[in-house]
């Protein structure tokens, strides 16, 4: 070798292929990418593994970026796909990979007991354990302000009324979850987040930072999921979950969804998985792990964790749902500050 | 570098680029809010450091050595752990934390603080290596005539200004392309802002890129700050001289300069200590259950990479060092890809990599080790141009007068010439790679998540104490692989080590002559 360019190259060459030479697996293995939390997920799939003994690879995703990160992941993938099984964190973003043809249709054999409302009739997703999206209340920063309740900061709808108490596990009357665009039209949906900046309620980067906000005191309440807000109120905080609209339009429940991917490298050990994701005993591990509500029926739920059967859960198309989200990202943008 | 950044500003067919981010007021708002935090980082860091600095090298404050290593410790770590630390002990429910703390903290001032008392250890070590190969001569005749306040203000800032001005361009690169503790402690800053939006609902890597080019002009103004008002000294004054002035006495100020040297160490290890002290018993016995490969996915990649980082810099840093105009190209890119936000790197390696073809490669942890390189070969081509500038380029001329080729005059005299600066090189790119999150978070092969990012993803949600466990064992991880560097570096050196290169400049070329 005479110039440095030619030691430059073979520098290359040697170290790319060092850090390639990792031997071959010797067992069957699955790529799960998944938003659903670390914390969580990962058990099942050690409990995946135990069972079946196939290997399962996994991706997990950031609380700051949460199910974006993995589905921009598998968007970027598209031309050569490396996960097998997307478990996503809620119904919606699936159909992101639907639209552009990522998803390969299966419906799970343990699929049987779940819901209609929590799963795709053409097979594209599955529902597993669910959370409900709920208010989490700071009840000692909530003390002076008891008589007007968390509605004093959530802007009303139209007509106003007076608010419940936040300290039970039912709804408030008038303290409403956001109008959707697929519900009031963007126009409504505008003028209520704008309400919110005007009332200086602060955007969290994820449903955990809304639970260290509330759990310390820094905000009064903050909207979250029912994983985080059990969390919340199993590490002592003095704090109450109150599922908001149960007199209403009814609380959103995201069940986590589980999805095949098109093309992906192992299509049968994918397809074991989603059977194991979609079982009563995954959901059980979720519901003692993390406070998920069972889609099905036969799971028992401890004293802790409403059932989705007991509480009035929002009627939602979760495809319309994400063709609305898809629409509305340049104005959410514009609204959050970038 | 340049390659993934040019696929994404091609676009894919989903997204072209657009300059429609540009012309909105919110990025150039958070960009100058970015900026403001920077220079108060930077004000901070300068005045912990300096003095700092100052004590250890060139002072008698008892217990000097060890205060700056305990000292350096945390800026070897990714600052998402520090901020961990004192959120253990200032957080709302922290060890001494209430709701005070917990507001000082989550607030752009505590974000300055975590990240200043992080940063603050580059600028001590810089300034403390400049100070101790300061040449004694100008500084004894000082010494006649003037007391040491006045020496220090005439004499040894100025002869380490070129010093000070790396570590600030350093400590202002980190801080501009952090995004853990940041987004920890719900500041907004602008290279979280682009990691967000690489994680949008609508995937658009192209723009990411477009918000990137302010960056990247913040980047080419501090390399032309760099260029111009410290220019070749940049490399010159970090030598390794052998011989050094006495420390100066400070008499009845020996004890309050202890104690201000003592405290700064102290804040400095306090987070890291808090670590294990959330940790406890219980993280570290259920550590077992949630490390998983991590510690192998952290060392594997980032030796490979430190390897490939400390062979770009023997072939480059002399040629650097040299100002040969490509090589000097090139360390401008380097600078650029360190300075830029690393998501985007990943986002990009990504694009080009995942093909049927190359599955080699973007499957295994190959595509942790082309990010890696591609973010930090700035470290071993920098350490290696500082360590070439100390010896004339006359020695390898001569070498090649009397036909020895390149590449043994590499192996025949650069590389025993330098081998201390190779290793320091390594360890230094090592360091670089394991305390990388933003890099690797959006990329790294399925099952095979490095240590920091695993911490990372699990911050949120994970039981405190395994998350305190997982963040003590990347500290001690690090400081292994430090301690082994200062072992190695304290072996006995050889004859031609321990006398200056000048000195033995005729020993060289008579060296150089045979090959």
């Amino acid at each position: 070798m005479r110039h440095p360019l030619q030691m430059l190259v073979a520098i290359a060459l040697l170290v790319t292929a060092g850090a390639c030479s990792e031997r071959p697996p010797t067992k069957p293995e699955v790529v799960v990418y998944t938003s659903v939390d670390q914390v969580f997920s990962e058990p099942v799939f050690r409990r995946f593994e135990a069972d079946t003994g196939v290997r399962v690879r996994s991706v997990f995703d950031t609380e700051e970026t949460k199910s974006t990160g993995i589905l921009n992941r598998l968007i970027a993938e598209r031309a050569n796909p490396q996960a097998d099984v997307f478990w996503s964190g809620d119904p919606v973003r699936p159909f992101l990979l639907v639209s552009r043809g990522l998803v390969e249709p299966y419906t799970p054999t343990s699929a049987a007991g779940i819901p209609p409302a929590f799963k795709s009739a053409q097979g594209h997703w599955t529902g597993s354990a669910a959370r409900a999206r709920v208010l989490l209340v700071n009840r000692e920063r909530l003390a002076g302000r008891r008589r007007r309740g968390p509605c004093a900061i959530w802007p009303t709808r139209a007509g106003g009324g007076r608010p419940p108490s936040p300290t039970r596990s039912t709804a408030p009357r008038r303290c409403m979850s956001p109008p959707g665009s697929q519900t009031g039209g963007d126009a409504e949906a505008t003028r209520f987040l704008d309400a919110l900046k005007a009332n200086d309620v602060r955007i969290a980067s994820s449903n955990g930072e809304v639970k260290r906000l509330v759990t310390s005191g820094e905000v009064v309440f903050g909207l979250t999921d029912t994983d985080d807000a059990f969390d919340a109120v199993k590490s002592g905080a003095p704090v109450d979950i109150v599922y908001p609209d149960q007199d209403a339009g009814g609380t959103l429940v995201m069940p986590t969804s589980v999805v095949l991917i098109r093309g992906a490298p192992h299509p049968e050990a994918a397809r074991r998985l989603a059977d194991y994701l979609v079982s009563p005993q995954a959901e059980r591990m979720m519901v003692d792990a993390a406070a998920h509500m069972p889609l099905h029926a036969d799971v028992a739920t401890p004293a802790h964790v409403v059932p989705v059967a007991r509480i009035r859960a929002m009627n939602i198309d979760y495809a319309a749902l994400a063709a609305v989200m898809d629409r509305i990202q340049p104005q959410l943008r514009k609204w959050s500050g970038l | 570098m340049l390659w993934p950044l040019f696929v994404l500003l091609a676009g894919s067919d989903e997204a072209a680029p657009s300059f429609a981010p540009l012309r909105a007021v919110e990025p150039w708002l958070l960009l100058a809010r970015t900026l403001a935090l920077t220079a108060a980082v930077l004000a901070v860091t300068l005045a912990i450091g300096l003095p700092m600095g100052l004590l250890v090298a060139r002072t008698d404050t008892p217990g000097r050595r060890i205060a700056l290593v305990a000292h350096a410790a945390p800026m070897f770590v990714p600052p998402l752990l520090p901020a961990l630390g004192w959120f253990y002990l200032f957080g709302r429910n922290g060890l001494i934390g209430g709701e005070a703390s917990a507001g000082l903290l989550f607030s752009d001032l505590g974000a300055v603080l975590v990240l200043g008392l992080t940063f603050a250890p580059i600028v001590t070590s810089l300034a403390a290596l400049a100070l101790w190969n300061v040449d004694p001569s100008q500084e004894e005749a000082a010494r006649v005539v003037a007391r040491p306040p006045r020496i220090v203000a005439r004499i040894l800032l100025p002869a380490i200004l070129p010093a000070i001005a790396l570590a600030a361009v350093v400590v202002a690169a980190l801080t501009l392309s952090e995004v853990g503790a940041p987004m920890f402690l719900r500041v907004r800053t602008y290279a979280a802002a682009v990691f967000a939006r690489l994680g949008g609902v609508d995937f658009a890597p192209a723009e990411a890129f477009v918000l990137l080019l302010p960056v990247l002009v913040v980047a080419l103004a501090l390399a032309a700050v760099e260029r111009r008002s410290i220019g070749r000294r940049s490399f010159a004054v970090l030598g390794l001289r052998s011989f050094r002035s006495a420390p100066f006495a400070l008499g009845r100020w020996r004890w309050p300069a202890a104690v201000f040297c003592w405290s700064v160490t102290g804040l400095s290890i306090t987070p890291l200590l808090a670590l294990g002290w959330r940790a406890g018993l219980r993280g570290f016995a259920d550590l077992p259950l949630w490390i998983g490969g991590a510690v192998w996915n952290s060392l594997v990649p980032a030796a490979w990479a430190a390897s490939a980082i400390v062979a770009l810099g023997v072939v480059l840093g002399p040629l650097l060092s040299r100002r040969d105009r490509a090589a000097t190209r090139l360390d401008l890119v380097a600078l650029l890809a360190f300075v830029a936000p690393g998501a985007l790197l990943g986002v990009g390696l990504a694009a080009i990599w995942n093909q049927p073809e190359t599955a080699w490669v973007y499957q295994t942890s190959a595509i942790i080790v082309l990010g890696f390189v591609g973010r930090y070969a700035v470290v071993g081509v920098r350490t290696l141009a500082v360590a070439c500038t100390q010896t004339p380029a006359q020695i390898e001329d001569a070498a090649r007068v009397f036909g020895a080729g390149y590449l043994r005059t590499l192996a025949g005299i650069v590389v025993p010439l330098h081998w201390r600066a190779i290793l320091g090189a390594w360890v230094f790119a090592m360091v670089f790679c394991l305390r990388d999150l933003e890099t690797a978070v959006l990329y790294y092969p399925p099952g095979r998540a490095p240590l920091a990012v695993r911490v990372f993803t699990l911050e949120a949600n994970g039981p405190e104490p395994v998350v305190a466990a997982l963040a003590s064992v990347q500290v001690l991880l690090t400081l292994a692989l430090l301690g082994f560097a200062l072992g190695a570096a304290a072996m006995r050196p050889r004859a031609h080590d321990d006398t200056s290169v000048r000195q033995r400049q005729p020993e060289f070329r008579e060296h150089a002559g045979a090959l």
